[in-house]
């Protein structure tokens, strides 16, 4: 193997995969990318046996060839070379890489003993815009359990019901649900929440589209340059739709960053309660209070002005009220609740896209 | 040879000839699906494995299965769903901040759980078991030595976490501590049967936390354990003396108790006499309610006689229940053991049972005290207290020397039935009223006092030895 790359394009794609890399596992190639060329084209690639990404970048190949470096070092070596042209040149095992200041060969383990990259020929193939979808994952994953005893809910639910996309993902204390647009497949996945957050990564900010193709037993994504593939999980995912409160006796409406800070100066004096804070809607004041109290420290009420239908409280946990208001991203917020221990709604005062329930603390 | 012991013996030989690394990764999990005439199917736990297991180990499979008598030309592989995952060694960073994540989490009792019923699945697998549904709160007979921790128990099982939390139970054996703590469990599990209820003995948890330490699993064994909305530990004096175990316990304690779970305890003495047991426990066991449950008086042994036979479908005589009450055991489980003894009796023969049948077969079980003599007992007495025979026999009146004696004069009138002469007689009385008067104060005091019923009963425990 012996080719030309820019620095740039090398260092992206190491970034992107080598961090899937494993370097506490048992086999000690799977602490190492495979750097191959295919079709004038070199592909860097990793896996840790869940999921497997590869990155594809432009190169100047002028000997075909494959070999697997160790993952860590060769990230760290080639970030910290100058931009420019790299020359990687394989000789037996040994991958010797220079520039024109530096020259280095790194030991390499055999290609041959890498395991390959799963295939999906038979399956459903369908894509979704890029942004847009980005966006929802990180609206979304963040929910997601990370409680191995519960496998079901480490996962990224994607479903279509009635010709839409929806992901969704809870740890069964909150619940998080985005709209992707229209798909006509019928698709139900549920794909571990790890694995989105290793997509989150490499996608770009571009509007490029996202192409998925799934069997019933892993996912491919595509997105420009990269492909990820990953298992799904297996189990059944709860019915969370019926959660969703459609009606509410008490409703606010009110400016998305004033609810932030509110809610942020309140859990200072929640820390001591688990973040619990208690919110008070008063529709003859038009306000939401938000009130904690630290036994020790004192206590704080915030207020902010809302368009209020409807007088109530409840008690949530801070920390997961501000996560979802982060998440949200409209300039008002629409905040409705019904009893003391029914499930609370948040989403974008104008738009229905984005749901996110809270179950609320016994107070 | 066996589908397994063929996979098995396949697996030794390849372990032996590829890597330790190779073979951990490819080959550990892997299961035999199907052997069939010249084919076989491998089970795999995911698509990696298959394909190099296709890619590269075929001819290695298929030879060593020759070796092995077994001549196939196709290997098929399949994935299926593997034993539980692990949790990759990359997350393992997280769980540093996972007691923190689930205990806030955990502040959100599960009855509000968005998933209050499809958590079935994983999680609370486990939760609810140990559980015996025989024990009920309405099958638990109430008397004077129990009322304040039935009463205790029901308030619990009404609105669990709230008033009574923890609950210590404690009291000598047999005498209803089990029954009472399970009741409750099942009374909640009833109630609300989304709560995740937990009942464990002492033994069993320190077994599973041995058994977490040695898979380098603490973390899910405390998430577990601190996801539980109502945790029950059965005879927990058995923590003491267990460091590392204590310090799981408390953490757990703290978390389910910060969190208005309820914790309920058994024991067979009150926290401050478990020892070692370190401070903070000890003070956070007594934090709540702490009930010394008593051996149950006359009347409360008839009604538990009673329920007893009902439940085995019979009725007893009024004679006959009383009979047993006075003759038997104060130890329930004894007196149960007696009441069955007569019930199969009774059925064995198709009988009615009678005072006369009860008679003769409580006076075979109470065979017992006719190898003991006074002088034993008052011997037995005097060790324990650690006093002279001469003394406790003798003219001294220090107050050191009279408890044990009225002790002494106390087991003589209920082990031996010894008239009241008699017993101020052994012990150098002159008067029977003594005799008559010191039977009667370690009745009553031991009915209040532990330390005094626990004298008792472990001269008891020695004499019958």
């Amino acid at each position: 193997m012996k080719l030309q790359v820019t620095q740039e394009n090398l260092q992206k794609a190491l970034n992107a995969v080598a961090r899937v890399a494993n370097t506490r596992g048992t086999l000690p190639i799977l602490a190492n990318v495979l750097i191959s060329t295919s079709n004038n084209r070199l592909s860097i690639a990793a896996t840790n046996l869940d999921i497997a990404i590869t990155h594809y970048i432009g190169a100047k190949v002028s000997q075909e060839g494959s070999i697997t470096v160790p993952a860590r070092l060769m990230q760290d070596f080639v970030s910290s070379l100058p931009s420019g042209v790299i020359e990687l040149d394989l000789q037996e095992t040994k991958l010797h890489v220079s520039t024109e200041q530096y020259k280095s060969v790194v030991n390499g383990i055999v290609a041959d003993d890498f395991p390959s990259m799963p295939a999906i020929t038979t399956g459903k193939q369908w894509t979704v815009d890029g942004a847009l979808f980005k966006k929802g994952l990180q609206q979304v994953v963040f929910a997601a359990s990370n409680d191995e005893t519960r496998p079901v809910l480490t996962g990224v639910l994607f479903q279509v019901i009635d010709g839409k996309l929806y992901i969704a993902a809870t740890d069964s204390y909150r619940l998080a649900e985005k709209q992707l647009g229209a798909n006509s497949e019928e698709v139900r996945l549920l794909i571990p929440a790890s694995a989105m957050q290793d997509l989150l990564r490499v996608l770009g900010d571009g509007a490029e589209k996202v192409s998925v193709t799934h069997d019933d037993q892993q996912v491919l994504f595509q997105v420009g340059d990269v492909e990820l593939v990953t298992r799904l999980v297996e189990g059944k995912y709860p019915d969370y739709r019926k959660l969703i409160p459609a009606s509410f006796a008490t409703k606010a409406v009110l400016k998305r960053s004033d609810f932030v800070n509110v809610t942020k100066v309140s859990s200072l004096f929640a820390r001591e309660s688990a973040g619990s804070v208690t919110i008070e809607v008063g529709e003859t004041s038009g306000e939401l209070s938000i009130r904690s109290v630290a036994s020790q420290l004192g206590e704080n009420t915030a207020t902010a002005t809302a368009q209020v239908t409807g007088s109530g409280s409840i008690t949530l946990n801070s920390r997961y009220l501000l996560d979802a208001l982060n998440a949200l991203s409209g300039e008002s917020v629409l905040f409705g609740f019904n009893g003391k221990l029914e499930p609370t709604l948040l989403q974008d005062s104008a738009s229905k896209d984005y749901q996110h329930i809270i179950m609320p603390l016994k107070s | 040879m066996q589908q397994d012991s063929l996979w098995q013996a396949v697996l030794g030989e390849i372990e032996l000839t590829v890597s330790r690394g190779n073979f951990v990764t490819w080959f550990k999990n892997t299961t035999l699906q199907k052997q069939e005439e010249g084919s076989i199917v491998i089970g795999v736990a995911n698509i990696f494995i298959k394909q190099t297991l296709e890619k590269k180990y075929t001819d290695i499979i298929k030879e060593t299965l020759e070796k092995n008598g077994v001549k196939v030309q196709q290997v098929d592989y399949r994935i299926v769903a593997g034993p539980p995952r692990t949790p990759q060694p990359e997350k393992q960073t997280d769980h540093g901040d996972q007691p923190k994540l689930s205990s806030l989490s955990s502040d959100i009792p599960s009855s509000q759980n968005v998933f209050g019923a499809p958590a079935k699945d994983v999680l609370s697998h486990g939760y609810g078991q140990g559980l015996n549904e025989r024990y009920t709160l309405d099958n638990f007979v109430v008397g004077d030595g129990n009322e304040l921790a039935f009463a205790a128990c029901q308030s619990i099982a009404q609105q669990p976490g709230t008033k009574y939390n923890p609950l210590f139970l404690y009291g000598g054996v047999g005498i209803g501590k089990t029954h009472l703590i399970q009741a409750v469990g099942n009374a909640i599990a009833t109630r609300d049967p989304k709560l995740k209820i937990l009942y464990i003995s002492t033994e069993q948890f320190v077994r599973e936390f041995v058994q977490a330490l040695r898979q380098r699993n603490t973390a899910s064994f405390a998430s577990y354990y601190r996801a539980a909305d109502v945790l029950i530990v059965d005879d927990i004096q058995f923590i003491a003396g267990k460091d590392k175990m204590q310090e799981e316990f408390f953490h757990t304690f703290n978390t389910l108790h910060q969190a208005n779970k309820q914790i309920i305890m058994s024991s067979d003495k009150p926290p401050k006499e478990i020892t070692p047991l370190e401070a903070r426990l000890q003070s956070r066991f007594g934090g709540g309610m702490s009930i010394d449950m008593q051996v149950p008086d006359f009347e409360t042994r008839c009604a538990i006689i009673g329920t007893k036979a009902q439940s085995h479908g019979t009725e007893l005589g009024h004679e006959v229940i009383e009979y047993l009450a006075t003759n038997g055991q104060t130890n329930i489980r004894e007196l149960e053991g007696a009441l069955n003894q007569l019930l199969a009796w009774c059925e064995m023969r198709g009988i009615e049972p009678t005072m006369a049948i009860a008679a003769s077969l409580l006076n075979v079980s109470k065979a017992r005290p006719k190898h003991l003599s006074a002088k034993q007992i008052i011997e037995r007495t005097a060790r324990h207290f650690q006093i002279p025979m001469e003394d406790i026999v003798g003219p001294k009146r220090d107050k050191d020397i009279v408890v044990p004696r009225q002790v002494a004069m106390y087991m003589l009138r209920n082990e031996l039935h010894l008239s009241f002469p008699k017993i101020a007689r052994e012990l150098g009385r002159k008067d029977h009223t003594t005799a008559i008067h010191s039977v009667d104060k370690i009745q009553k005091e031991s009915q209040v006092d532990a330390s005094l019923r626990n004298a008792i009963s472990e001269i008891k425990e020695h004499l019958y030895a």
